[in-house]
C-alpha cells in the first residue's frame, strides 16, 4: 500500500488569516486608543494646568488644591458659571418638552409636510454657528425698538432653545416611528384621552431617545461660544464668553481649569456608575 | 399616529420661519445697502460689500478656508470611519456610553480646550516640564502653524464624524452580514459591498457636520493660528466688530450657499436626518 501524502487544508486553497486578523484587531484597538487620548488630550492639560500651584502655564511647580476652592470665591468665575448653567438648564428643559411634543407632531403629520417642516429643522443643526448667531442677533435687533433691554437672559435662553430643540426632535423622532401605530388607537379605543395616552403610552416608549437628545442638548448649550457671544446682551456673560474676554486680556485664572476638571470627572463617574448599575441589573435579569 | 397631535408641530414652523429662514432675508437687504449697524434709519443703496469681497485678503481667507476644511473633513471621515467600524465589531454595544465618551470632552468649553492644546503645541508647557523631570525631552512647537489648526480642528470635530457613522452601521442587519459570508464573499469584499454602501449615509452626514463648522469657525486659527491664518470665520466675526453689518452679511450670505447645498444633499440622503447626531 503506498502511502498517498494527506492533503493539508491550504492544498484545498485555505489560507490562514487568523495571525494576521489577529494582528489586525490589536493594531487597531491601539489606533482607537491613540485617538481618544488625542479626543482627551486638552482635557488631561486642562487636569494638570489645575493641579499647579503657579498660574504660570509652563512649568509645573508642585500640587495644590486651592484652584479648586477658587471656583467658589473668584466673583466674575462664579457669576458666569451660574448664568451658564440657568441658560443650559431652562434651554435644555424648555428644548426636552417642546422638542418631544414637537416630535409628535411632526410624527403625525402627512409625507409631505412631513419633509417641509424636517428641512427647516435642519438648518439650525447645519448653519455655521457665526451665521446662526448674527441671524439671531438681526432678528432681535429688529425688536429692539419695541424693547429696550431685551437682549441678556432672554436672547440667549431664545438663541439656546433655538439651536437644541433640532437635536431633541432628531433624537425622538426614530423612536417614534419604532412604536405599534395599533397601541394608540386601542387605547383611544379604550376610552384614554389623546394627552393622557401621549403621557402613559407614548412618552415611556421614546424614554431612550428623549433622554439622548435632552444630552444632547445640554452638551451643544453648555459648550456653545459663538452664538451666545453674538446674542447676548452687556453684562450677561455666561462661561465661554467670559473665558473669550480673559484670553483675550491674558487673564485666564487657573480657577477655570479646576472647574472644568471637576465638570467632567463628576460626569464621567456619573456616566459609569449608571453603566455599571444597568449592567447589574441586566445580569440579575438574565439570572430570573 | 392619531391626527389629535397634527397640530403639535404648527407653532415651530412659525418658530423655524422667524428665526431661520426671516433673518436671511434681512442679511439679503444688508447686503445691498450701507446702514449704521443693523438701523435702517439711514440707509442708502451701496454696493460697496461686493467692492469688499473681491480684494486679495478676502479672496484669500476663503481659498484658505475651502483648503483647511477639505482636509480636516478628509482626515475626519479616514479616522472617523475607522474608529466608528472598530466600535461597531467590538462587544462594546452600549451606545449611549460610546456616546458619553464621545462628547464628554465638549462639557469642557471649546475655548478651554483649544487654548490648552495650544499651550502642548509650545515649546515650553506642563507636560514637557513634567516628562523632562523623569528624564524625557521632548517637545513640539508647532503653534501658528497650518498643522497646529488642522490636528486641533480635527480633533475637535472627531466625534461628529463617528456618531453619525457608527449610527448608519449600527443600523445594518447582521443577518446581511451572514448572507454576504454565506454566498462566498471574502471579508474584505463584504466590507466594500454590503457594509461601507449602507453606511454612506452616516458617512455624508459626517463630513457635512465637520465641513461645515470648520468652513466657517472663527475661534480655532484664531487660538491656534496665533493670527498668522486668516479664515472667512475671522472675516465675518471683524466686520461684525467694525459694526461693518453690511460686508458681514454678504459674506454670511455666501456660507449660507455652502449649508443650502449641504441641506439640499441631507434631505436626499436621509429624510429625517437619523443619522446627523
Amino acid at each position: 500500500m503506498t502511502n498517498y501524502p494527506k492533503a493539508k487544508l491550504e492544498d484545498y486553497g485555505y489560507k490562514d488569516y487568523s495571525l494576521l486578523n489577529k494582528i489586525y484587531k490589536i493594531v487597531s484597538w491601539i489606533i482607537v486608543g491613540i485617538v481618544v487620548i488625542m479626543l482627551y488630550l486638552s482635557i488631561i492639560m486642562i487636569a494638570l494646568q489645575s493641579f499647579n500651584t503657579s498660574s504660570d502655564i509652563t512649568s509645573f511647580e508642585s500640587f495644590t488644591l486651592k484652584w479648586y476652592t477658587e471656583i467658589f470665591s473668584h466673583r466674575q468665575l462664579r457669576t458666569s458659571i451660574i448664568n451658564t448653567f440657568v441658560v443650559s438648564i431652562v434651554a435644555t428643559t424648555l428644548a426636552t418638552i417642546l422638542g418631544t411634543l414637537i416630535a409628535v407632531g411632526i410624527h403625525s403629520l402627512e409625507p409631505k409636510k412631513r419633509n417641509r417642516i424636517m428641512l427647516l429643522n435642519n438648518i439650525p443643526l447645519l448653519n455655521a454657528d457665526i451665521v446662526t448667531g448674527i441671524s439671531l442677533m438681526l432678528i432681535f435687533s429688529l425688536l429692539l425698538p419695541l424693547f429696550p433691554y431685551l437682549f441678556g437672559p432672554t436672547t440667549l435662553i431664545i438663541a439656546h432653545l433655538f439651536f437644541t430643540l433640532p437635536y431633541v426632535i432628531i433624537s425622538v423622532l426614530p423612536k417614534l416611528k419604532e412604536i405599534d401605530p395599533f397601541i394608540m388607537e386601542a387605547a383611544l379605543d379604550l376610552g384614554v384621552k389623546p394627552f393622557k395616552a401621549l403621557r402613559k403610552i407614548i412618552i415611556p416608549a421614546i424614554e431612550a431617545g428623549i433622554f439622548s437628545g435632552m444630552l444632547l442638548a445640554f452638551t451643544m448649550s453648555l459648550d456653545d461660544f459663538v452664538i451666545s457671544y453674538y446674542t447676548t446682551g452687556n453684562g450677561f456673560d455666561n462661561l465661554s464668553i467670559w473665558v473669550y474676554g480673559s484670553i483675550g486680556r491674558r487673564s485666564l485664572t487657573p480657577a477655570v481649569y479646576a472647574y472644568s476638571t471637576l465638570l467632567t470627572i463628576v460626569t464621567l463617574g456619573l456616566v459609569l456608575t449608571k453603566n455599571f448599575i444597568s449592567k447589574k441589573r441586566g445580569l440579575k435579569h438574565e439570572a430570573k | 399616529m392619531s391626527k389629535t397631535f397634527n397640530k403639535l408641530s404648527r407653532p415651530y414652523l412659525i418658530w423655524l420661519i422667524v428665526l431661520a429662514l426671516l433673518p436671511v432675508g434681512v442679511m439679503f437687504g444688508l447686503a445691498f445697502v450701507k446702514t449704521e449697524g443693523v438701523s435702517f434709519d439711514t440707509f442708502y443703496f451701496s454696493l460697496e460689500s461686493f467692492e469688499l469681497i473681491t480684494e486679495k485678503s478676502t479672496i484669500t481667507a476663503f481659498i484658505n478656508s475651502l483648503f483647511y476644511a477639505l482636509v480636516t473633513t478628509v482626515l475626519c471621515a479616514v479616522i472617523g470611519y475607522f474608529v466608528a467600524y472598530r466600535l461597531f465589531k467590538s462587544n462594546l454595544n452600549n451606545k449611549l456610553l460610546i456616546l458619553t465618551v464621545l462628547i464628554l470632552p465638549m462639557w469642557s468649553n471649546l475655548l478651554l480646550r483649544t487654548e490648552a492644546l495650544g499651550n502642548i503645541m509650545e515649546h515650553n508647557n506642563i507636560l514637557t516640564d513634567i516628562l523632562s523631570n523623569i528624564g524625557i525631552n521632548f517637545s513640539i512647537g508647532i503653534k501658528g502653524s497650518p498643522l497646529a489648526v488642522i490636528i486641533g480642528m480635527v480633533f475637535t470635530y472627531l466625534p461628529f464624524m463617528i456618531l453619525p457613522i457608527y449610527t448608519a452601521l449600527e443600523k445594518i442587519p447582521y443577518a446581511l452580514e451572514e448572507a454576504a459570508l454565506d454566498l462566498g464573499l471574502t471579508n474584505i469584499r463584504k466590507f466594500w459591498k454590503v457594509i461601507f454602501p449602507l453606511s454612506l449615509k452616516g458617512l455624508t452626514s459626517g463630513s457635512i457636520m465637520v465641513f461645515l463648522p470648520t468652513l466657517s469657525g472663527f475661534a480655532i486659527p484664531q487660538i491656534l493660528g496665533k493670527g498668522n491664518i486668516v479664515l472667512i470665520g475671522n472675516i465675518i466675526e471683524e466686520s461684525f466688530r467694525n459694526m461693518n453689518y453690511n460686508f458681514g452679511s454678504l459674506i454670511a450670505i455666501i456660507i449660507l450657499v455652502f449649508i443650502l447645498g449641504s441641506l439640499l444633499i441631507i434631505n436626499k440622503m436621509d429624510k429625517e436626518g437619523e443619522t446627523l447626531i
